[in-house]
């Protein structure tokens, strides 16, 4: 199976819904770093892994820094955040403020992308069970380093999974920092998200 | 209010605990703030506090016990304290588990205005 099909409705409704999260997220984003972000969803595409990290690594193949949640419940899945690596330091230092040291800030860099991470998955897939009104569960935030292939592989053994890759854009005022989120799913994820989507189209349905 | 202030900081998360502490100091300097990394260290170190916290933050998700367990186990030892639970889990259910427990609920990330308020509301 290399793609997933969803009705044009289908795919409205969860570009909506994934809007939402994403608006979500850009706020926390925004008071992590206190500088106003836009985070945009353009389009969402249903990839196997290595058209999806063929996607990722096709600017100028960078090293990328990831953090992965995995998440059951609703449907299960697992939420990567990428940056590239040579952004985190600066994203660090924009959370933590100038007062810290250097050499402090480089040390607690990997665990201060963990918290970024977390805070971005988990505001952006909060919104999600929210409107689906079914809870997910989150795993700890896990660190990679390196390209996005290994790190697309690095969080799950799923071979036949399928990547539902959201490109976002994050822009800073005076930082362009772009950043990527995708969600690994399985096939049986695939249906309970698209079942989930059609629960929430029934019900806005029955409000018109 | 007491001539002595202790707080709590429970975060697995040194980043987080870190802007915690900046935050209820640049309100508040002359508060304690202690921090614990689990559920477990925190009740460990709650228990060595004079006098008892006045405010405790609890991350949720942290390996161990979990924020949730340690925020319960919290309220009943210390029934005067402002507990709020402290994430980036902005699930209705979360919240509602919050209530449940008779414990507040702050979005991550820790903001200094969310901080003060929260601060300013227990004078």
């Amino acid at each position: 199976m290399s793609m997933f099909n969803l009705t044009e409705l289908q795919n409205d409704a969860l570009i909506e819904i994934f809007n939402i999260g994403v608006g979500h997220a850009a706020r926390s984003m925004s008071e992590i770093v206190n500088e106003a972000v836009t985070m945009s969803v353009p389009s969402i595409s249903f990839l196997n892994r290595a058209a999806a990290a063929a996607m990722l690594g096709s600017e100028d193949n960078q090293r990328m820094c990831g953090v992965s949640q995995h998440y059951d419940g609703a449907f299960n899945t697992e939420a990567i955040l990428m940056f590239p690596e040579d952004k985190s330091l600066e994203i660090v230092r924009l959370m933590v403020g100038e007062s810290v040291p250097l050499k402090e800030l480089t040390e607690m860099e990997q665990e201060a992308m963990n918290e970024i991470g977390n805070i971005i998955l988990n505001s952006c897939v909060g919104t999600l069970a929210n409107i689906f009104e079914h809870e997910l569960s989150g795993s700890l935030p896990q660190y990679h380093v390196g390209s996005s292939e290994q790190i697309l592989t690095a969080s799950g053994g799923l071979a036949d999974a399928l990547v539902l890759m959201l490109h976002i854009d994050f822009i800073l005022e005076t930082h362009q920092i772009h950043g990527y989120v995708a969600f690994i799913l399985d096939l049986t994820a695939l249906q309970d998200l698209r079942a989930q989507v059609d629960r929430y189209l029934a019900a806005l349905d029955g409000h018109v | 209010m007491t001539s002595h202030t202790t707080v709590l900081v429970v975060d697995d998360s040194r980043v987080s605990r870190l802007m915690a502490r900046k935050f209820i100091q640049s309100r508040q300097p002359d508060w304690q703030v202690e921090e614990a990394a689990t559920g477990e260290q925190a009740l460990e170190v709650a228990a060595t506090l004079t006098p008892a916290p006045r405010l405790i933050l609890v991350d949720v998700n942290m390996p161990g016990m979990g924020g949730l367990a340690a925020a319960a186990q919290l309220r009943a030892a210390y029934p005067g304290a402002h507990i709020s639970l402290v994430t980036a889990n902005v699930q209705n259910a979360t919240r509602q588990r919050a209530e449940e427990i008779g414990v507040g609920f702050m979005e991550k990330p820790i903001t200094e205005a969310r901080l003060h308020a929260l601060i300013d509301s227990l004078e």
